[in-house]
C-alpha cells in the first residue's frame, strides 16, 4: 500500500497559511462601549476572525493533513491505539449531563451515578477496593498514587525518601516520584528483560516507599516473578504501584489486585478506547486497596441507603488533583465502552490484542530480542536506524510504532497493533514494516516523501524556537 | 461477517483467528499468555454487555436523573455559547482519534491548529511562550510554582495566595508544591480585591511567587495588578496571574501589568459546562523558555523548505529528561485546545470583546437588580465585576438555595449567609425567573 | 570511528576536557560527547564571577534527543564565557576544543589537575 496524504499548498514557502495570515484585524477597546474605565482594561486586541465558511476550509483542510486512528493503523508501543466507538461520543454529548461541578448532590444524581458505575467497574477490573475517577490523565495518576503512598508512610510515622523504578519504564515514572520529593532508584532488567529479583532484593530498604512497575512490563513480558516481587516490596513495609499503560494485555486474565499491587492507575484513552483526541484529554483514574482508600482523593461518590448518590470526603484525603471533578465527558466514554464489551468483550479484547501482536512479529524480517511477549513487542532494527526506517514507514499508510525506546532494545521500535486491527491489515502493516526495514539507505534517510511535510529540520526548530506567528513577523 | 461473541472492535472471524493461530504456532489464545496460574483470573468481573442501543437509552435515563436546572454558577467553571461549527470540526476523526504528533510530517494538521491556539494566547497574555495546554487552571497554577520554585536564585520556600482562592485549586497547589518543600500561604483580601497594603507586608525573600487572578473568583475586577507586578520584582518573587480566555479580551494585559506566568481556564471558549472539565492556560516570558512544562508546538522548515509545524524543546519533558523534566505531564487537553481556538477565530476579536463587555455589564444590571429585592444586598463588593457577583442575604443561603433550586435555578452558597450568582449569554434569557424565585425565598 | 584527543588537555570521565593557558583554564566538551549528544541546539552556562566546584555540575548542554549536565573538572570563578555559543551552539559540533570552548576559570586550587585524566587515560575510556 501506499499512502499519498494530503497536502494544500498555498506556494513554495508553506502548506495552508495560518487562520492570522487570512484575516487579522485589530479591536481599540476605547472605540468600544466600554462598561470598563480606561485604566482597567487592555488597549486593543489582535486576532483573526474568519466567516464560518472560511473556518470550515481551513480546519477541514488541517484534519486532511493529519493521520489518525480512523485513517490507518497506529501500532505505537504502550500507547493502545484502539478504535474509539462513535455511540460513546453521543453518550457523553447528552444534554441533561451538561451541568456545573458544584451542583447539590440531590440535583446530579445522573452524574453521581454515572461515577459511582465507573468507580465500582474499574474497581471489579483491576481487584481494588476503591477508586477515585479525579486524576485527568495518566502521569496524574501516578502522581496521585504516589501521594496516596507518601500519605500512607506519614500516617504511620515512617520517614521513607525512595521510590524504586525499572530502568526501562516509561518516563513519566521517574518524574513522577521527583515530583512527589523522592529520590529515584533505577532497577536493571536481568537477562530475560524481567526486573531483577536479586537487584530488587538489593535495593529495597526501609527507606522504600514503593517500588512502581508496569506489567506486562514495557517490551510486552509478564513479571513471572510478580508474587516474590510484592512479597519483597511488602516485607520492607513499601507499596506496590502498578502503571495501567498495558493493561490491555491483561483484562479477563490477570488483575493488578490479585498480584499484590497497592496503588494502580489506569489510562482510559489506552484500555477503555477514548479518543486520544491529538495528545488528550484523558484520564487516569486510581484504584487503591482497602487499607488506603482513606487517602483517596475528595469527593468520592458513594451508595446511600436508599439507593441515592452522595458525595463524601474520604477521612484522611490527600485532598484534591483536579480543580474539581477530572475529565468528565472521557470518563463517561470510558464507562460507555465498558458497558460495551462485558465480560466477553474485555477478555476478548486482550485475547486479540496479544494474538495480533504475536501474528505481526511473526510476519516481521525483524528481530524481536525478548519474549515471550503479549500485546506489544519491542523489534530491533539491527545496524539500520530505527527513526529513518520509521520515516519510511509513514510512505506506506501506516503510523510507525515507537522508536528507540526502551533504550534495553537498541534502535527499538515497540510495537502495539491492538485488537482493532484485521488479519489483512496486520499482514498491510506487516509489509510496510518489512519494506521500509530493506529499503535503502538513501530511501530511508530522506524519507517520508508522500506525507504533508517532508522530513522536519528539528535541529533548526529547537535552534530558533518560534512558538507563536507572532514570533514569524520577528 | 465477525464474530459476536467478545469484543465487537475485534474484526476477526474464527477462521481467521484459527489460522493466526496456527501460523504463530499455538493451539488456543490461552497459550500465549505467560500468567502465572496463582495470579491468573477467570474473567468473570460480572459486567453484562450491553447493546450500543441499549446503553444509550440506559446512559439516557441515568442522565436524565439530574435535575434540569437554570444554572447561575460560574466559581472557575463557565457556560458560554459553543457554536456549532466547533462541534463539527472538531469532532472530524482525523482530529479527534488522533494522537501526540511525535511524527509530525504525517499531523501538520492538528500541530498547526495548536500552533495558532498557542499563538492566540500569545496575544491575549502578551507573553511570547504559550504551551498547548494544561489539564485545568489548577494545575497549571501548581505548574506555575513549580517553575517559579526552579527559577528562583535564592532558597524562598513561599507561595502566597489570595485568601478567597477556591479550596480546591489550592488543594491542588498543596499538593504539587508539597515535594518540592514549598509551602502555601493566603494574604487578606480588601473588599474582594487584593489587600496590596498586607500583600506588601508579607512579601520577602522567603516569597517564590505570589498569585493573584483577575477576575477573582468572586468576580471581583483588580484594580492595582501593576503594584503587585512591582512588588515581585522587588522581592525577586514570580508575578503569576490567573485569568480566563474572555476575561484576558478585555480586562488589563497580564504582561503590561508585570506578569511572568499567566494562568488559568481556557475552556471558558469551546467547551460547554461539562462539570467541571477543563483546558489549563500557561503562558510566560522568553527567559522561562526552557523551564515551561508540557508540550510546545514550534516553527521550523521542511526538506522542501515549506514552513512545517513540530513539537520541540522536547528535551524539558519528561519522556527524555525522566526525573529531571520539568514535569511529568505527558498527556494534555489537546482536543480541547482544537475547541478553544476554533471557537476563539469565530468569535474573532470584536466577537470576544464585545463577549467580555457584556459579562461586566450584564452582571451590573443584574446585581442592581437583586439589591433592589429585599434581604438581598448585592454586590457585597464596591468594584466592578466579570460575570459574577457575591450577594448578601438576611435569610441562610442554604435555605435560599434550596427553595430557589426548587423554582428551578442552581446558584452557589458560599457562606451562612453569601451567595453568588453568575450570568453569561445563555442565562440572559431566564433572569427574570431567577429575581422572581429569589423574591420568592427571602 | 576515531574521536580527535588533543594531547596536551586533561579530561573528565564525564567527557569535559580543561587546558592550561598561563592563568586561564579553558573548558569544554570533547568530540565523542558532541558525537554523542547530536547536533547542540542550546548550551547553558553560569555568568561570569560565578563559582564553580570540582566534581559539581556548572551548566547543560542540550540536544534534540538528550540534555546532559556538564561537570566542573576544577573549582574556581569564571573569568569567562563564550558567547558566540549562545547564537551558534552548533559551534560544539563543529569545534569541540577550539571555538566550541565554553567556559575560562581562575582555578582556586591547582592540586585538583593531578585528579583529571590524561589524553591517553581518556583515549582508553572511549575506545
Amino acid at each position: 500500500m501506499i499512502y499519498d496524504q494530503a497536502r494544500y499548498t498555498e506556494d513554495e514557502t508553506k502548506h495552508e497559511p495560518l487562520l492570522s495570515e487570512k484575516d487579522t484585524s485589530t479591536v481599540e477597546i476605547s472605540d468600544t462601549d466600554s462598561p470598563l474605565p480606561e485604566d482597567l482594561t487592555r488597549d486593543d486586541l489582535t486576532l483573526p476572525g474568519l466567516s464560518e465558511p472560511e473556518l470550515a476550509r481551513h480546519y477541514t483542510r488541517l484534519s486532511q493533513m493529519n493521520w489518525s486512528i480512523d485513517s490507518g493503523p497506529y501500532p505505537l508501543g504502550s500507547c493502545t491505539m484502539k478504535y474509539n466507538p462513535k455511540f460513546t461520543e453521543d453518550v457523553a454529548a447528552d444534554p441533561n449531563a451538561a451541568i456545573h461541578p458544584d451542583r447539590s448532590a440531590q440535583s446530579a444524581q445522573g452524574n453521581l451515578g454515572l461515577l459511582h458505575g465507573l468507580q465500582e467497574y474499574l474497581a471489579t477490573i483491576g481487584g481494588m477496593d476503591a477508586v477515585t475517577l479525579q486524576p485527568p490523565a495518566g502521569a496524574a495518576g501516578e502522581f496521585t498514587g504516589i501521594l496516596i503512598a507518601k500519605a500512607y508512610h506519614e500516617h504511620h510515622g515512617n520517614d521513607r525518601s525512595e521510590v524504586i523504578i525499572p530502568a526501562s519504564a516509561h518516563g513519566t515514572n521517574f518524574a513522577t516520584a521527583a515530583m512527589a520529593g523522592y529520590d529515584v532508584v533505577e532497577l536493571p532488567s536481568d537477562e530475560g528483560g524481567r526486573v531483577d529479583l536479586e537487584a530488587l532484593k538489593a535495593a529495597v530498604s526501609e527507606e522504600t516507599a514503593a517500588l512502581m512497575l508496569t506489567n506486562p512490563n514495557t517490551v510486552g513480558l509478564f513479571e513471572r516473578d510478580i508474587v516474590e516481587i510484592a512479597e519483597t516490596v511488602h516485607d520492607v513495609g513499601g507499596l506496590l504501584y502498578y502503571d495501567g499503560a498495558n493493561l490491555n494485555a491483561l483484562l479477563g486474565r490477570g488483575r493488578p489486585g490479585d498480584m499484590g499491587f497497592d496503588i494502580m492507575h489506569y489510562n482510559v484513552h489506552k484500555t477503555f478506547a477514548t479518543p486520544h483526541g491529538g495528545g488528550g484529554p484523558g484520564a487516569g483514574p486510581v484504584g487503591v486497596v482497602d487499607e488506603l482508600a482513606a487517602f483517596l482523593p475528595t469527593p468520592r461518590v458513594r451508595e446511600t441507603a436508599d439507593g441515592d448518590y452522595e458525595r463524601f470526603e474520604p477521612a484522611q484525603s490527600i485532598g484534591k488533583v483536579h480543580g474539581f471533578a477530572g475529565n468528565w465527558l472521557v470518563v463517561v466514554k470510558a464507562y460507555a465502552y465498558i458497558a460495551r464489551l462485558g465480560d466477553a468483550g474485555l477478555s476478548d479484547a486482550s485475547a486479540k490484542a496479544v494474538l495480533n501482536a504475536n501474528y505481526l512479529a511473526e510476519q516481521l524480517e525483524m528481530d524481536v530480542p525478548y519474549g515471550p511477549f503479549h500485546h506489544e513487542f519491542a523489534a530491533t532494527a539491527g545496524d539500520r536506524d530505527a527513526a529513518d526506517v520509521a520515516k519510511r514507514m509513514l510512505d506506506f499508510g501506516v503510523h510507525p510504532p515507537t522508536t528507540k525506546w526502551p533504550e534495553m532494545v537498541p534502535e527499538a521500535m515497540l510495537t502495539e497493533p491492538t485488537e482493532i486491527e484485521s488479519r489483512r491489515t496486520l499482514d498491510t502493516l506487516a509489509e510496510a514494516f518489512n519494506n521500509a526495514y530493506s529499503d535503502t539507505d538513501e530511501a530511508i534517510e530522506t524519507a517520508p516523501s508522500r506525507t504533508t511535510a517532508g522530513r522536519i529540520d528539528q535541529v533548526d526548530a529547537a535552534r530558533n524556537p518560534r512558538l507563536s506567528w507572532q514570533a514569524l513577523d520577528e | 461477517m465477525t464474530d459476536t461473541d467478545g469484543s465487537p472492535f475485534a474484526p476477526h472471524t474464527a477462521e481467521e483467528t484459527a489460522a493466526m493461530l496456527d501460523s504463530v504456532g499455538v493451539d488456543t489464545e490461552a497459550d500465549l499468555f505467560d500468567i502465572p496460574d496463582e495470579v491468573a483470573f477467570d474473567g468473570n468481573f460480572g459486567i453484562e454487555p450491553r447493546s450500543e442501543q441499549a446503553i444509550r437509552g440506559e446512559m439516557r435515563r441515568l442522565f436524565a436523573r439530574n435535575d434540569d436546572l437554570t444554572e447561575f454558577m460560574g466559581r472557575g467553571h463557565y457556560s458560554h455559547y459553543v457554536p456549532s461549527l466547533v462541534d463539527h470540526l472538531s469532532d472530524r476523526a482525523e482530529f479527534l482519534t488522533s494522537y501526540t504528533q511525535y511524527q509530525p510530517e504525517i499531523t501538520q494538521g492538528f500541530l498547526q491548529a495548536l500552533f495558532e491556539y498557542q499563538s492566540m494566547l500569545v496575544e491575549l497574555t502578551g507573553l511570547p511562550v504559550a504551551n498547548c495546554s494544561m489539564y485545568d487552571g489548577a494545575t497549571a497554577l501548581a505548574e506555575a510554582a513549580l517553575l517559579a520554585d526552579r527559577v528562583r536564585g535564592t532558597s524562598g520556600q513561599t507561595i502566597l495566595v489570595p485568601e478567597l482562592l477556591r479550596e480546591g485549586k489550592r488543594s491542588v497547589l498543596e499538593n504539587y508544591v508539597d515535594g518540592a518543600g514549598l509551602s502555601v500561604e493566603s494574604y487578606p483580601m480588601d473588599d474582594g480585591n487584593v489587600d496590596r497594603e498586607a500583600l506588601v507586608d508579607l512579601a520577602g525573600e522567603e516569597t517564590v511567587m505570589i498569585y493573584a487572578e483577575n477576575p477573582t473568583v468572586r468576580g471581583t475586577i483588580e484594580e492595582g495588578l501593576s503594584e503587585i507586578g512591582e512588588l515581585a520584582t522587588d522581592t525577586e518573587a514570580l508575578f503569576c496571574l490567573g485569568s480566563d480566555l474572555v476575561a484576558l479580551s478585555l480586562l488589563e494585559e497580564p504582561a503590561s501589568v508585570g506578569a511572568d506566568v499567566v494562568v488559568g481556564e481556557a475552556d471558558v471558549l469551546g467547551l460547554p459546562t461539562s462539570y467541571g472539565m477543563g483546558l489549563g492556560i500557561f503562558a510566560t516570558s522568553d527567559r522561562f523558555l526552557r523551564q515551561v512544562p508540557g508540550r510546545l508546538v514550534g516553527v521550523g522548515s521542511d526538506v522542501d523548505d515549506r514552513r512545517a509545524y513540530t513539537l520541540t524543546l522536547q528535551t524539558r519533558e519528561q519522556h527524555i529528561r525522566k526525573e529531571r523534566a520539568t514535569s511529568n505531564i505527558c498527556t494534555n487537553q489537546a482536543w480541547v485546545a482544537l475547541r478553544a481556538a476554533i471557537h476563539i477565530a469565530s468569535l474573532g476579536p470584536d466577537g470576544l470583546v464585545d463577549l467580555a463587555e457584556d459579562c461586566v455589564r450584564d452582571a451590573a444590571v443584574l446585581a442592581e437588580r437583586v439589591d433592589d429585592i429585599e434581604g438581598y444586598q448585592a454586590p457585597i463588593h464596591d468594584r466592578y465585576h466579570f460575570r459574577e457577583f457575591v450577594i448578601h442575604t438576611d435569610q441562610p443561603a442554604a435555605a435560599i438555595t434550596a427553595d430557589v433550586e426548587a423554582e428551578g435555578y442552581a446558584i452557589h452558597a458560599i457562606d451562612d449567609h453569601l451567595i453568588q450568582i453568575c450570568l453569561t449569554e445563555t442565562t440572559t434569557h431566564a433572569t427574570d425567573g431567577l429575581v422572581d424565585a429569589l423574591q420568592e425565598a427571602a | 570511528m576515531s574521536f580527535d584527543v588533543p594531547d596536551d588537555l586533561s579530561y573528565l570521565e564525564s567527557h569535559e576536557w580543561t587546558t592550561t593557558d598561563d592563568e586561564t583554564v579553558r573548558i569544554g566538551v570533547s568530540d565523542f560527547a558532541q558525537d554523542e549528544l547530536g547536533d547542540v541546539v542550546f548550551v547553558e552556562l553560569p555568568a561570569v564571577g560565578d563559582e564553580i566546584d570540582a566534581g559539581s555540575a556548572f551548566g547543560v548542554v542540550e540536544s534534540i534527543k538528550a540534555v546532559s549536565d556538564l561537570y566542573a573538572p576544577i573549582s574556581g570563578a569564571v573569568t569567562a564565557v563564550n558567547e558566540d555559543l549562545f547564537d551558534q551552539p552548533e559551534l560544539v559540533n563543529d569545534d569541540p576544543f577550539g571555538d566550541g570552548w565554553m567556559l575560562e576559570v581562575d582555578p582556586s586550587d591547582d592540586s585538583e589537575f593531578d585528579d583529571l585524566l590524561s589524553a591517553d587515560e581518556y583515549r582508553d575510556q572511549i575506545a
